[in-house]
C-alpha cells in the first residue's frame, strides 16, 4: 500500500488541478478554433465586397452575420454531437444579439464614416476577445491585441486599399488565429 | 481513512485519469496525440502507462483509422472514474487529516 505525507497529497492534487486545467483550456480552444476559422474567411469575403463594390456593401456584412450564426449553430450542434458539451445556447444567443445591438447603436450615435465603421467593428469585437482571454488563454489575448495593432496601423496609415488591408488583417487574422490556436 | 490506489498514484498515470476524467462521461475521450501533449509523456511512456491502466480496467482503448492514419482513442470506463474519485478523496483525507493535528 503507498502512504504519503500531506505535502505529497497536495502536490498530487495540484497536478490534478493543472491537468484539468489544460483539459478544459484545450477544449475551448478546439471549438473557438473552428468558430475563427468560420468567421475568418466570412469576414474576408465581407471587406473583399466592401473593396470591390462599396455599394454593396450592407449586403454583405448582413449576409456574413447570418451566415456566420448559423455556421456557429451548426458547429456548436456537431460539437454536441461529438462531446456531449452544450456550447451554444438561447442565452448565448440573446448576449451576442445584444452587443451587435449596441454596436449599431453605437455607430450610429457616432455617425461613423464607413472607414470609421471598418475600424470599429474588429476593434469592437476584439476587445471582448482579449477581456474574454484573460480567463480562458493566452492565445485569445495575443490573437485579440494583434488584430486591434493591425486595424489601428490600416485606419491611420494605409490609404484606399484599407478596406482589402482588413480583409487579411481581420478575416486572415482571425483564420490563421484559429489555425495557430488549432495546433496550441 | 481510505487507501491510495497503487496504480492511479504513479503521477504519469494520474494526469492520464485526471485527463479523462475532465471529460464528461458522455464525450468520446481523448486521442494519443492529445494526452501526449497534454501530459508531456513520450510516445513509448504513455502506451505503457496507458497500458497498465487498461490492464486494471480503468481505461477502454480504441484503435481506428481516420482516413489513411491510424487513431488510438483513451477512454475513462465507469470503474476508472470511480476508482479516481476515491483517490482524489483519499489525497483530501490525508491533507484534513494533516490540518488536523496538532
Amino acid at each position: 500500500m503507498t502512504s504519503i505525507d500531506s505535502s505529497e497529497a497536495a502536490s498530487a492534487l495540484s497536478d490534478i488541478d493543472s491537468i484539468v486545467r489544460r483539459v478544459r483550456q484545450s477544449r475551448i480552444y478546439d471549438l473557438t478554433s473552428r468558430m475563427l476559422i468560420l468567421w475568418g474567411a466570412l469576414t474576408f469575403v465581407g471587406y473583399l465586397v466592401t473593396w470591390l463594390s462599396p455599394r454593396h456593401a450592407g449586403y454583405a456584412w448582413v449576409a456574413v452575420y447570418v451566415a456566420g450564426t448559423a455556421g456557429w449553430a451548426l458547429i456548436s450542434a456537431l460539437n454536441r454531437a461529438r462531446s456531449g458539451i452544450r456550447s451554444f445556447d438561447i442565452r448565448i444567443f440573446v448576449a451576442f444579439l445584444l452587443f451587435i445591438a449596441f454596436g449599431i447603436f453605437s455607430c450610429w450615435l457616432g455617425h461613423f464614416t464607413p472607414r470609421q465603421m471598418g475600424t470599429f467593428w474588429p476593434l469592437y469585437f476584439m476587445m471582448v476577445y482579449t477581456i474574454v482571454g484573460l480567463w480562458v488563454g493566452l492565445a485569445f489575448v495575443a490573437i485579440g491585441l494583434s488584430i486591434i495593432a493591425l486595424t489601428l496601423i490600416g485606419y491611420f496609415f494605409v490609404g484606399e486599399a484599407f478596406d482589402l488591408w482588413m480583409a487579411f488583417v481581420n478575416g486572415g487574422g482571425l483564420m490563421l488565429g484559429g489555425l495557430w490556436m488549432r495546433r496550441s | 481513512m481510505a487507501e491510495l490506489d497503487d496504480i492511479i498514484h504513479q503521477p504519469l498515470r494520474l494526469k492520464i485519469m485526471a485527463a479523462l476524467n475532465a471529460l464528461p462521461a458522455a464525450a468520446p475521450g481523448l486521442e494519443f496525440s492529445r494526452l501526449k501533449k497534454l501530459t508531456g509523456a513520450t510516445d513509448g511512456n504513455l502506451g505503457a502507462h496507458i497500458e497498465t491502466l487498461s490492464k486494471a480496467g480503468y481505461v477502454a482503448v480504441e484503435k481506428a483509422f481516420v482516413g489513411k492514419k491510424p487513431q488510438t482513442t483513451v477512454t475513462a470506463t465507469a470503474a476508472g472514474r470511480g476508482a479516481f474519485a476515491r483517490h482524489v478523496a483519499t489525497l483530501q483525507e490525508i491533507i484534513a487529516a494533516s490540518a488536523r493535528q496538532p
